[in-house]
């Protein structure tokens, strides 16, 4: 394990680093854009409010701009960048350095070596959900906000105007962050984070068992990943092609949907495994749950197969 | 033993024969000359006398005194050569019921159509130095591979110290130390940290003892792997290796990138090793080496385990090289055929042919077995610029290189 620490020690580290710094940024960059101020523009898009992840309506609060970091391309290059490299070094990574021989020689069996080599893994995804999770909680701790007080109004009835009651100049107050966000509210969002880097890992540990090579093997599960992007944004863009949307674990990835869920139903609400989600076949907790299941189903897979096959001798 | 006997007596009567004027004849010379040749691989004519020089030269130790009475006391000497063995053999699960330690039997590897290893079986002894040869892609690496669990038999199976392959496959490692041929360990550590990672990592791994090999091999364990030489690496895998107190020692190609100095020092170990009672398995292209340390050794050609050789019985086997007698006519052709008569007592042991050595007209005659029986015959022959030299493994390995009939004379060793 410390082997598998060591080596992974430093790309460790650098995702450590851009996540949780990308996170509290992404955080100070919110309290910067006044979202309201394009609220009429974003009416004008309404009809493409189905390809965004979120509902137009959570931008225009605190909550729903800071849950969008966990669709930030960084968050999720930074995270697929763990899993692939991460999970394609376990077998495909050993052989191709020549280094599986040495282990195995030793006592131990595949499947420890791989469930080792997974367990680092997997802790480190964890952290790194974690840095996100702790860099939006620091961002959201150390910022402060500027909102306008307008002053009192009055609406004329039928005609819908307002008139301000008074000629002053309305107020700007600065207000910290955390009076406006709580930031347990991403729990629900960085588990959903962990479980999609989780099944990336187990897809690229199973070709990893298969492989020998991993230049091929992470050329394998970018592939896949690809096609499965492409098959979510097909599935999204024409009604015919919505039954893709079945077959894409991006589908399964919804962590702003689970932020809307804790303004919307309150912090347990993204944990319930009863109530399915609006515009969802199933209830907000099987989505992560599935890309979990899928994950150690493809580590299952890879496992079976890491114990039985011929290992080649180093090139 | 009784062999042994005969051609010390035979060397003594040639002595003899040199010292008496009247028979100061041409022919004695002759005799002398075979018999002062003879005198050169008198060591070596007795198995367990010569493993014992050989040691001594490889370990610089005091060479022996070559046992004049070859009984079964020598026996009982090699025995407490290898007391240590008992370490290892005593305990049941270690060796299998006949003694053996290692055991391959009807290993087959296929991959797809190619047959990479076809039914091979051998067996090892404990406490012995057990030599792989073949050529390149003949299947030395896969035969052990195979037993070892890195790739999975199509068919067969191999037990190490009473543990099968198939069934327990993790135990039978914990008896095993094993090099592989091209041994690479992770780069992003140091030396030192390599040997704690390996040394913890074995039940029996041992950081003292690597730390000794390391030394001994004259490795800077300071240094990080991926800023050392292909050597380097070579030593630090030995280092690993060797420094496991493992019953079993898998070694592929475990010289390969040292330089001479350091490649004696391995060849130390393993003889130490062996010493101590460990059962050593060693694949090597460097025949002197096989020579030099192991008991045994088979060939491996196109998958086929074509050959077992006991190194004490190719010790016994010679050529003869020589001119035609002195008064042949050679001027009727320019390669004229010498033509020996080759006893019936003798024809299974002995092939002859004629050959062109610089131009001029040399027999070779090989020979299995003891040499003296063959002396008056030879002597009888009246050949000229008589050579006798131990054959070697280089012929042995050449004849299965090429695959030629190594039956007669062979099977007769």
């Amino acid at each position: 394990m410390r082997k598998y620490i060591g080596q992974s020690m430093l790309l460790f580290l650098a995702c450590a680093t851009t996540l949780f710094a990308f996170a509290w940024v992404r955080v100070w960059v919110v309290s910067l854009l006044d979202m309201g101020q394009f609220k009429t523009i974003l009416d004008q898009f309404r009809e493409f409010e189905k390809f965004a992840p979120i509902e137009f309506d959570a931008l225009f609060t605190y909550a729903g701009r800071v849950g969008m970091t966990y669709d930030e391309p960084i968050v999720i290059l930074c995270t697929v960048v763990w899993c692939i490299s991460r999970g394609s070094d376990v077998v495909s990574g050993e052989l191709n350095r020549g280094t599986l021989e040495m282990m195995l020689a030793q006592p131990i069996r595949r499947v420890t070596l791989l469930a080792t080599h997974a367990t680092v893994s997997v802790a480190g995804l964890a952290l790194l959900c974690l840095m996100v999770w702790g860099g939006i909680t620091v961002g959201i701790e150390a910022t402060t906000v500027t909102e306008t007080v307008d002053p009192p109004a009055f609406r004329i009835p039928m005609i819908n105007i307002d008139v301000p009651l008074t000629v002053a100049e309305p107020v700007t107050e600065e207000i910290p962050l955390r009076q406006r966000v709580n930031s347990s509210t991403y729990a629900a969002s960085t588990f959903s984070l962990f479980a999609f880097g989780f099944f990336l890992l187990g897809l690229s540990s199973m070709f990893s068992a298969f492989d020998r090579y991993r230049w091929r093997t992470v050329g394998a599960v970018v592939g896949v990943y690809i096609l499965q992007l492409v098959m979510f944004g097909l599935g999204k863009a024409a009604a015919s092609l919505e039954w893709l949307l079945s077959m894409t674990f991006f589908s399964c990835y919804r962590p702003q949907k689970m932020t809307s869920l804790v303004a919307n139903e309150g912090l347990g609400a993204p944990w319930s495994l009863a109530t399915p989600i609006p515009d969802g076949a199933f209830p907000p907790l099987v989505y992560p749950l599935l890309l979990i299941t899928l994950g150690m189903i493809c580590y299952g897979i890879g496992g079976r197969h890491f114990s039985r096959r011929d290992l080649p001798a180093p090139l | 033993m009784t062999e042994t006997h005969n051609i010390i007596d035979n060397l003594d009567a040639a002595e003899e024969a040199t010292t008496n004027k009247e028979a100061f004849t041409p022919c004695l010379v002759r005799l002398c000359c075979v018999a002062v040749e003879a005198e050169c691989v008198r060591s070596i004519v007795d198995h367990q006398a010569q493993q014992i020089t050989i040691e001594s030269r490889i370990l610089n130790l005091p060479v022996p005194p070559t046992p004049t009475s070859h009984n079964d006391a020598s026996m009982a000497d090699r025995g407490a050569d290898t007391v240590p063995c008992e370490r290892y053999t005593d305990r049941p699960s270690d060796t299998a019921d006949d003694g053996c330690i290692v055991e391959a039997i009807n290993l087959t590897k296929r991959f797809g159509t190619f047959e990479a290893l076809v039914n091979c079986s051998m067996r090892v002894s404990p406490g012995e130095v057990f030599g792989l040869l073949g050529p390149n892609g003949a299947g030395k690496t896969t035969l052990i591979r195979s037993m070892l669990g890195f790739l999975q038999p199509t068919s067969g199976h191999c037990i190490i110290a009473g543990h099968d392959n198939r069934r327990s496959s993790v135990r039978l490692r914990e008896q095993v130390a094993y090099l592989p041929g091209d041994a690479r360990v992770p780069r992003h550590m140091r030396g030192l940290g390599v040997l704690k990672f390996f040394a913890e990592m074995h039940p029996v791994g041992d950081l003292t003892r690597s730390r000794e090999v390391a030394e001994r091999l004259e490795l800077d364990t300071r240094r990080r792997v991926g800023s050392m030489s292909t050597g380097m690496r070579q030593k630090l895998a030995l280092s690993v290796v060797l420094g496991l107190q493992t019953p079993v020692i898998i070694l592929d190609e475990p010289t390969a990138n040292l330089d001479p100095t350091i490649r004696a020092e391995v060849l130390k170990l393993v003889v130490e090793a062996r010493q101590a009672g460990r059962t050593v398995l060693l694949s090597s292209h460097v025949l002197g080496e096989i020579e030099d340390t192991c008991q045994r050794v088979v060939f491996l050609r196109h998958g086929h385990l074509v050959k077992e050789l006991a190194m004490a019985d190719l010790f016994q086997r010679h050529r003869v090289t020589a001119g035609p007698p002195e008064n042949a006519v050679e001027a009727s052709s320019p390669t004229p055929e010498i033509q020996i008569k080759i006893p019936e007592a003798l024809r299974t042991r002995v092939q002859s042919q004629t050959v062109t050595e610089e131009g001029r007209t040399r027999i070779q005659i090989e020979t299995a077995g003891d040499l003296a029986p063959l002396l008056p015959w030879l002597d009888s022959l009246k050949l000229t610029n008589l050579r006798i030299e131990p054959l070697g493994l280089r012929a042995v390995y050449d004849s299965v290189h090429h695959g030629e009939d190594t039956s007669g004379l062979e099977d007769e060793l």
